[in-house]
């Protein structure tokens, strides 16, 4: 037997402990009976219903009636050592778990016909809005423009061109910009192309392999060599044989091929390593076959005579 | 080695609005020296069985070291559209129509 004491401060808290349980009780309880009158009056029809969900409805009345009977016993004085309804529960619950994961995998589909059912239409953000619709490629210009044709000769025209201007294609009309590019501008552009040229060039890309950390890449290209040179080249050749054409090759171009095909033919990428400068700062170094900096020349038009020195007769 | 001329056509199309066929023609011949465009005449007409007249080929073009010759071909339909079809100077070559010298003032 406990001590008086204890008893005695454990009383006020019981006493409105048992109030509240009981309040709570009579509200349940009214709430349950009229659930079960709405049920017996068949306001909620489920066999169209999902058949899971219907499975899940019975177990939880089972597990619920069960819990209530072993209440009642606990209640009434009795133990629960080895009665028949725990082990129900405890079946009734292990299947409850492993219903959790499939109500998981339906949950969007539920909650998505709740909500249709609730407000009788699609959300915005439902992909099934975004299905294709047929109907709406047909034009619906072509029947309107007939029946104007038809009502009257004078607005005849008026409708014909209303149609072309449906139907025809206006370019969008651009506008020149002025250019006004200064030396300096002109210099930067010249120094950050060179800039680029010296990144990609082979000593950078050594030091890159050298100290980074990434895998060696070893690609199996088609060509092992090829330039921009050579595809260009690439390209020419299919123009000329589609079109049954010999296109001319000008100066510069021909420049170009020769100085790509000396390079590739001289190993010439072995033994000289490409200008840096751009990075490093210094001033650019010429090899003997680049081009230096050109200069421009003054060309004299075919016909013009100089100036200046004027033949006396 | 052998020392046939071999010559295949490729990318062959009938040209139905030219009423003409057209073809790129490569020549192979393979450490000899570059063949001359008369026989390549010949061989064409053997090719397809037809008059020399309505052959016309243009723009031969040797890859560098030797042994390649591309170039384009045309055979017409009959004589009458390649009059009317080709650029004067082609017919010309072949001695049909008479190239006006223009006059240099």
């Amino acid at each position: 037997m406990a001590a008086p004491g204890v008893l005695e401060s454990d009383f006020s808290s019981a006493v409105t402990l048992l109030k509240n349980l009981q309040e709570q009780v009579m509200a349940v309880t009214a709430h349950v009976q009229a659930l079960t009158k709405r049920v017996q009056a068949g306001a909620y029809p489920t066999e169209k219903g999902l058949s899971f969900l219907e499975v899940k409805d019975q177990l939880l009345l089972m597990y619920l009636m069960d819990l209530s009977h072993l209440i009642l016993n606990k209640a009434s004085g009795g133990s629960l050592q080895g009665h028949a309804a725990v082990l129900r529960l405890v079946e009734i619950r292990t299947v409850l778990e492993k219903l959790r994961p499939l109500d998981q995998k339906l949950k969007y589909q539920i909650d998505k016909l709740v909500k249709t059912a609730v407000t009788g239409s699609l959300s915005e953000n439902d992909p099934l809005r975004f299905k294709p619709h047929p109907s709406n490629m047909m034009s619906k210009l072509s029947s309107d423009e007939e029946e104007e044709g038809e009502a009257e000769d004078g607005q005849s025209e008026a409708s014909g061109k209303k149609s072309t201007k449906s139907k025809k294609y206006v370019p969008p009309r651009l506008v020149p910009v002025h250019y006004d590019e200064t030396e300096a501008e002109r210099e930067k552009k010249r120094l950050e192309r060179a800039k680029r040229r010296a990144l990609s060039s082979s000593v950078i890309r050594e030091l890159k392999e050298q100290y980074s950390d990434a895998p060696e890449e070893i690609r199996d290209a088609r060509h092992p060599h090829v330039t921009r040179q050579s595809q260009e080249d690439q390209h020419r050749i299919n123009y000329e044989e589609s079109m049954m054409v010999r296109l001319s090759v000008s100066k510069r171009e021909k420049g170009r091929r020769k100085r790509a095909h000396v390079m590739s033919s001289q190993l010439h990428s072995l033994t000289h390593f490409s200008d840096i400068s751009a990075l490093t700062g210094g001033a650019a170094h010429l090899d003997e076959d680049q081009n230096p900096i050109k200069k421009r020349k003054k060309i004299l038009k075919k016909g013009r005579k100089k100036k200046g020195f004027r033949r006396r007769r | 080695m052998n020392d046939t001329v071999t010559i295949r056509t490729r990318k062959f199309m009938t040209n139905r609005l030219l009423q003409r066929k057209q073809m790129v023609i490569d020549v192979l011949y393979p450490w000899k020296a570059a063949v001359p465009k008369t026989e390549i005449w010949e061989k064409l007409e053997k090719m397809y069985t037809t008059t020399p007249d309505v052959i016309f080929m243009f723009g031969f073009r040797t890859h560098f070291d030797g042994g390649k010759t591309t170039g384009f071909g045309i055979i017409y339909d009959f004589l009458d559209y390649a009059k009317k079809t080709e650029p004067k100077h082609r017919p010309a070559r072949h001695g049909f129509c008479e190239k006006k010298k223009m006059s240099k003032k």
